[in-house]
């Protein structure tokens, strides 16, 4: 628990969090209304083309940047050094990485409620402005939202794991956007029974988007607690066998 | 996405290359920004004055050890180990694949004294030091601190204080984030976060983020990180680096009394001219072995410098 309040402070002392933060929304922003103005109408006459390919990006990017942040909380540290005092002060490194998971989790769920929202907002007004009709209800707007927050707690502890295991921050960080920003896509366009099983896929079946190609929300959060729970594990593993020189 | 437009991969690509640009121009930033304060350093340097300018030279200012030891007089009793020995050291080895970083080390610290921990370059210092505190383990033998392992000992910092490098900061943390981040870990009350600020006397500093501070002022910090469990035991790893005269007086008037006060303190350094002024007791490892453990006046004295002595035992020895 000591540890645990350690790691969010150090999540709050830096200008590290909120540059991430800035970023991603500043990102969700342009991709809904690039998206907005770019699709034909239509492309956006359905609930499920709306959220799909509009409101989406505020899932896909929050969990893009909770994964980012939880690999920083790692790697952030093996860069700067400051991964030796802090084993000085807990030398039981799985308390370390526990601790770790939970901070990151919880930045996780603010990345990812603040990019749902963002785009949530974003994309009733680009519609709008549009002269489209809004087609998603009450109910697909809190499935964005809850699922997105839900996806990002859990991205995060995938991207402190890759941190863990990858420790260098540049590949670690660059290994993390081309996974998601290119390779999950080719899978999905080439071999969608496999692609859909990926993270960032789940985490938008997690939202309720693409139901025809894109697991079900709560079977595809299952999916995803496991790669979470897989991450922290090797996470943890990494750390504890590995020597910090 | 399937049934999305054409342009779709278009905007994805877009999106990518934006994401690029924030990244490398975070990065050409930092850049910059680490440029513009080598610069600023630079002519700090000329005007004789601390990088970062506006706060006081905390190093002129003189020791706040006013006779007990400064924040450790609500230390809890000296612990030891049942033998007595503070650290006990036994057949420590360190391989690195066929490299033999550290072969077979064996020796003790007793307490209330100050022990040099000498060898040239990549003699195995650092690595016996990681060794003792848990970050890395040994391929065989030992390293036990009052008894047990590093990772065992129940709240270590309260035990041990150990700076191991001069820079393991965050440069966009401020001296006194750093601490409170550790104090918390540690379950420590935030006001020891300002005595040690106080003993290092980086009062005035610790607002600052550390990327504005001097090597002196870091060097302190991490002193300072050391300090905050109140510790019986400090380990040093070359802590005069980037010590100016008056600095490395504060640092020998500090570790002598905190020695006197029942501390013990292992400082590993190069700097023997140094060392010959603070220590009471030598190890000298080469290649990884122990070539000497003595008193400094055993091993320096009668007409020999302690120069003498380490160049006879290393491998600077030229005969």
């Amino acid at each position: 628990m000591a540890q645990l309040r350690a790691e969010l402070l150090k999540l709050r002392t830096t200008r590290t969090t909120i540059s991430l933060l800035a970023a991603m929304i500043g990102l969700v922003l342009t991709a809904v209304v690039l998206h907005g103005y770019g699709l034909t109408t239509e492309d956006l006459d359905s609930a499920s083309k709306q959220l799909t390919l509009l409101a989406g990006w505020g899932v896909v990017l929050g969990a893009l940047f909770a994964g980012l942040l939880g690999a920083m909380s790692f790697t952030g540290e093996i860069r700067y050094g400051t991964i030796r005092p802090t084993l000085l002060v807990t030398p039981r490194r799985g308390r370390v990485i526990a601790a770790k998971s939970a901070a990151s989790m919880l930045g996780g769920i603010a990345f990812g409620l603040a990019a749902t929202a963002v785009a949530a907002v974003a994309a009733s007004v680009a519609l709008t402005a549009r002269g489209v009709d809004v087609r998603l209800d009450v109910g697909d707007f809190a499935l964005l939202i809850f699922g997105g927050s839900v996806a990002a707690a859990l991205w995060a502890v995938i991207g402190l794991g890759v941190g863990a295991l990858v420790r260098n921050q540049m590949p670690a960080v660059v290994g993390l956007l081309a996974w998601v920003l290119f390779i999950e896509g080719q899978l999905i366009d080439n071999a969608p029974d496999l692609g859909r099983l990926a993270p960032g896929p789940l985490s938008r079946g997690i939202s309720g988007m693409d139901p025809d190609i894109l697991l079900a929300p709560g079977l595809a959060a299952l999916l995803l607690v496991h790669y979470a729970l897989a991450a922290a594990a090797a996470g943890r593993l990494a750390t504890t066998r590995r020597d910090f020189v | 996405m399937t049934h999305g437009p054409q342009n779709h991969s278009v905007i994805v690509g877009v999106l990518a290359v934006l994401v690029m640009a924030f990244l490398l121009g975070r990065g050409l930033l930092s850049l910059l920004r680490s440029a513009q304060a080598r610069r600023r350093a630079a002519s700090a340097h000329d005007l004789g004055s601390p990088v970062g300018g506006s706060a006081p030279s905390p190093p002129t200012a003189p020791p706040r050890m006013n006779g007990h030891g400064g924040g450790r007089r609500h230390r809890t009793s000296p612990p030891s180990a049942p033998d007595g020995a503070i650290v006990r050291v036994t057949g420590l080895t360190k391989r690195y694949g066929d490299f033999v970083a550290v072969d077979e080390l064996t020796f003790s610290l007793d307490p209330r004294t100050i022990t040099g921990f000498l060898g040239p370059n990549g003699a195995g210092k650092t690595t016996t030091l990681r060794l003792l505190l848990g970050l890395a383990d040994p391929s065989a033998g030992e390293a036990l601190v009052l008894g047990s392992r590093y990772a065992d000992l129940d709240q270590p910092i309260r035990r041990v204080g150990a700076v191991l490098e001069s820079n393991d900061f965050h440069p966009g943390r401020s001296g006194r984030d750093h601490l409170r981040v550790l104090a918390l870990a540690a379950d420590l009350p935030p006001s020891r976060v300002e005595e040690v600020l106080d003993l290092v006397d980086l009062g005035p500093a610790a607002s600052r983020h550390v990327k504005t501070y001097s090597l002196g002022m870091r060097q302190r910090l991490g002193l300072a990180a050391a300090l905050l469990g109140d510790p019986g035991l400090l380990v040093l790893d070359e802590p005069a680096n980037g010590l100016d005269p008056v600095g490395m007086h504060w640092l020998r008037t500090f570790l002598r009394s905190f020695a006197d006060d029942g501390g013990t303190v292992l400082v590993s350094s190069h700097v023997l001219a140094e060392v010959a002024q603070t220590v009471d007791r030598v190890l000298i490892i080469d290649r990884g072995h122990l070539v000497a453990d003595a008193l400094l006046d055993e091993l320096a004295g009668r007409g020999r410098s302690l120069e003498d002595a380490y160049l006879a035992l290393t491998a600077g020895d030229p005969s």
